[in-house]
């Protein structure tokens, strides 16, 4: 099925300076022909673990909507920020951070998700691990649905391969759902060819007591949109984040992380760390949104980005939005080269620059690559960053 | 209700000090027509006298305002109709050199906000303009002595430094930057031109007085600043006017010009009445080895858009901004500083401080850019928020685009709230609970403070606790 969409995907929670161009991105689709509307099946459930194949995207929107009423509580006295643009990703059932349109694509294009249950109660023994191995020319749109019921935990691990220089185009929605008490660790390993467009469009919201872990590793890919919007919506939730990507070539990738933090007393931490260099550009975007009613609640954003390339562009906009008195919200952000005092040192230690520059930059992804719990996708990760470092 | 049990209720003070309102005769008053349209522009431009080519650029900046839309990304300003703005208000009299021949009513307002006393204890000179035009402007002999020009824009429009207002008016910032740059250039009136002669250090500061008294008006004036090589100088400008239950408006533009070795310190405390829309344009460029300091306080207007802007276009150039906004009741404040690195080793620190309050909306919103060709450039960026209670906002919106691989650039932003401890250490000592909100709010906007001349500093210091008393 061919089609010409572009598509206007992570949008900035709050519009900013249009001088800036980071108030949204623009997906076009138009020169691939999706053929490809499935996802691959895990290799082997843990016992409690459940999954229903090729649910059309609309219908399996429903999990969501029918817990609707404790996702997108009505916040009362909620005064919009300015430039605000959630109404935007309204027909959502279920918010994500590259939004609404890409919903849209998803439904037009006949695509569907796998759903994946864990039982009440149950604590998943070994991680569910699906594998996207793409071939050259590949087009394809496909999703998974991770639902942990009250009291559940389950790992879950995500690899997207291709052949070094495949072309094609990937695009993949992730949601994920916990209930009280759930717990769901995501780790996706994105090791794609260098001709690919891929997105990974995450979308998550825990109930009370509920967590999301995500780890993200983006390595792969010449555009790569990344971007989760995680609705932390009741009591004593948590969403924790650790992203690492390398950007080379005249690739881009696009970032968009929200937490939306509404319950009493939730957690977001957010750590992205990262390296650019030849023409590599890269648009980060985080935000913390301290919803009304969210009281003692904390959020901590963090970037770190190596510029390694003379003519490498960043953008970063770490936003924090506040309704709220009694909350603690941070963000920082470094940028620029290796430290003068590192490169002294290692060369004090007869290291020469461009090795201290492997070192650290490997060191930066290696650190994240090493939280992936599944053995050999985290060998086969940490083998693609020895090579392209 | 429960919400509001352990918050403070501190009694109302008095306001009277901006709010007074002198009622203006039509017999002393010359007041033009409500709406904006080339009728409207021309006579403006004919009451200015104007040479033709600024006739023209006034013409050519309704065109682009008519055409150029509204931002999407700020506060909403649709309480503003430009159909109920009168553009020019005027006092019949001339603009004088002398307090003495001031008109009386005039003269008592600025009595009132203490602008004749400062000049005499702490100024090198003052101008004050009330509604559209500069009403009064003196320089102290000795500063004129060195060669500094201080005048109003008009004069130097018409006068020795014609060429010098042509070549730099509306350079910095074009009509097409936006909206209401573009309204600036097509009514702009009043405002002062300074020129500080290369290697003249002005030791005391000058002063802009902004005083908006009519209902229902807009107030324009164009400050235009040139600080030659080598020179020094700290330029205030002060704003106020009485509260109305109709929209005012002020789209003032400030244009800096800080050359090789110069510097130039900029520092406003801003207090408009909270029905004005506050949609002001700073800007600065500083050449090779200057420096630019901004200072702002921003207290008062219904809703702002302010990012004084400084492009680093020589080499080691440098920039620091500090400013405090306080966003109290129906207020709605968007602000903070936008940056550019141009040249080599340049440097820029932002530091600013937000505090929301009462449903009050603080938008601090910021831009760094460092282009390819500033190499070594250095970016610091932080920005504090305070929230009062859970009814304001309090919002942090920084962009950063770095494209040169050896740029340090660090940034950081805290949100947050004045801890029990502090408040409980505090009434352990016997200060009652809204003494000690008091204080921390005090303590948190220091940075700020410490940047102003000490009789501004008390200013600010006042205005916070006006703002916290709740009725500010």
């Amino acid at each position: 099925m061919s089609n010409d969409l572009n598509m206007k995907v992570n949008v900035l929670p709050v519009l900013t300076y249009n001088f800036l161009h980071v108030n949204d991105s623009t997906l076009q689709i138009s020169d691939f022909n999706i053929s490809d509307n499935k996802s691959p099946l895990a290799k082997e459930l843990p016992a409690g673990v459940t999954v229903r194949q090729a649910v059309p995207f609309a219908e399996a929107g429903e999990l969501f909507k029918a817990n609707n009423d404790r996702i997108l509580a009505t916040i009362d006295g909620h005064v919009e920020p300015n430039g605000d643009t959630s109404k935007r990703d309204d027909s959502q059932a279920l918010r994500t951070g590259m939004g609404a349109d890409v919903d849209g694509l998803m439904i037009s294009m006949g695509a569907t998700v796998d759903i994946y249950t864990v039982d009440e109660g149950v604590k998943a023994d070994k991680p569910i691990v699906i594998s996207y191995d793409m071939k050259d020319g590949d087009a394809s749109l496909s999703g998974q649905i991770i639902h942990a019921k009250k009291d559940s935990e389950v790992t879950v691990v995500i690899v997207y391969t291709s052949d070094k220089d495949a072309k094609g185009f990937q695009g993949v929605s992730t949601r994920l759902f916990a209930e009280d008490g759930a717990r769901i660790n995501l780790i996706k390993s994105q090791l794609l060819g260098d001709g690919f467009v891929h997105f990974d469009d995450i979308g998550g919201a825990c109930l009370n007591d509920g967590k999301i872990d995500l780890v993200t590793v983006e390595l792969g890919g010449c555009k790569v949109f990344s971007s989760a919007y995680v609705n932390l919506a009741e009591k004593n939730t948590e969403f924790t984040s650790n992203m690492g990507y390398l950007v080379r070539g005249d690739h881009n990738l696009d970032i968009n992380y929200v937490a939306d933090q509404r319950g009493k007393k939730t957690q977001a931490l957010m750590q992205f760390k990262g390296v650019l260099m030849d023409t590599a550009s890269k648009t980060f975007r985080g935000t913390l949104d301290f919803k009304k009613g969210s009281s003692g609640s904390v959020g901590d954003e963090q970037e770190d980005t190596l510029l390694l390339g003379e003519d490498v562009v960043n953008k970063t906009m770490p936003v924090i939005l506040c309704q709220e008195e009694d909350v603690e919200g941070r963000h920082g952000a470094t940028i620029g080269e290796l430290g003068e005092d590192i490169l002294f040192y290692m060369q004090t230690r007869g290291i020469d620059e461009e090795e201290a520059k492997r070192i650290m930059i490997k060191a930066r992804l290696d650190s994240v690559a090493r939280l992936i719990p599944d053995p050999e996708i985290m060998q086969k990760t940490l083998y693609y960053i020895q090579n392209i470092v | 209700m429960a919400e509001t049990n352990n918050k403070q209720v501190v009694a109302d003070i008095d306001r009277s000090l901006y709010d007074f309102k002198d009622v203006e005769s039509e017999k002393d008053f010359y007041r033009m027509a409500e709406g904006l349209t080339e009728e409207t522009v021309l006579k403006v431009s004919e009451e200015k006298n104007d040479p033709e080519w600024m006739r023209d650029f006034r013409l050519e900046c309704l065109k682009l305002y008519n055409d150029i839309k509204v931002p999407d990304w700020g506060p909403s300003i649709e309480g503003l109709d430009m159909d109920k703005i009168s553009s020019y208000v005027r006092h019949k009299s001339d603009m004088k050199g002398k307090w003495e021949d001031v008109p009386e009513d005039i003269k008592n307002t600025f009595e009132r906000l203490g602008i004749p006393q400062a000049e005499r204890e702490s100024l090198a000179g003052v101008g004050a303009q009330y509604d559209s035009e500069l009403v009064y402007h003196n320089v102290k002999d000795e500063v004129a002595a060195q060669g500094v020009i201080y005048t109003d824009l008009e004069s130097a429009l018409r006068g020795e430094y014609a060429d010098m207002i042509k070549s730099h008016f509306m350079k910095l910032v074009p009509p097409t930057d936006h909206k209401f740059a573009a309204l600036h250039g097509a009514v702009w009136s009043g405002g002062s031109f300074v020129y500080v002669p290369k290697g003249v250090k002005v030791d005391i500061p000058l002063q802009s007085y902004f005083r908006l008294n009519a209902a229902g008006a807009g107030q324009f004036e164009h400050t235009l600043i040139i600080v030659d090589e080598g020179a020094d100088l700290h330029f205030i400008e002060g704003c106020s006017a009485p509260k109305y239950n109709v929209a005012n408006l002020h789209a003032g533009c400030v244009e800096l010009y800080v050359a090789k070795n110069a510097r130039l310190r900029y520092s406003t405390i801003e207090n408009w009445s909270k029905n004005m829309y506050n949609l002001n344009t700073k800007r600065a460029i500083v050449e090779e080895n200057g420096i630019m300091e901004w200072v702002s306080g921003s207290f008062g207007s219904h809703t702002s858009y302010l990012y004084p802007m400084t492009i680093l276009k020589g080499d080691n150039s440098k920039m620091e901004f500090t400013g405090i906004t306080f966003a109290g009741k129906g207020q709605n404040l968007d602000t903070g500083a936008k940056v550019v690195h141009q040249g080599k080793h340049t440097s820029s620190v932002i530091n600013t401080k937000s505090i929301s309050k009462d449903g009050g909306v603080g938008t601090y919103r910021s831009s760094v850019i460092i282009q390819k060709s500033a190499k070594r450039a250095k970016a610091s960026v932080s920005c504090d928020s305070l929230m009062l209670d859970s009814i304001s906002r309090a919002d942090t919106i920084p962009g950063m685009d770095i494209r040169t691989n050896d740029a340090d650039v660090g940034h950081e932003a805290k949100i947050g709230r004045i801890s029990d401890e502090a408040i409980f250490y505090l009434m352990s000592r016997g200060i009652s609970e809204e003494d000690a909100k008091a204080m921390i709010v005090s303590g948190f906007a220091n940075p700020v403070s410490k940047e102003l001349p000490l009789e501004y500093a008390v200013e600010m210091n006042n205005l916070i606790k006006l703002e916290m008393s709740g009725n500010g």
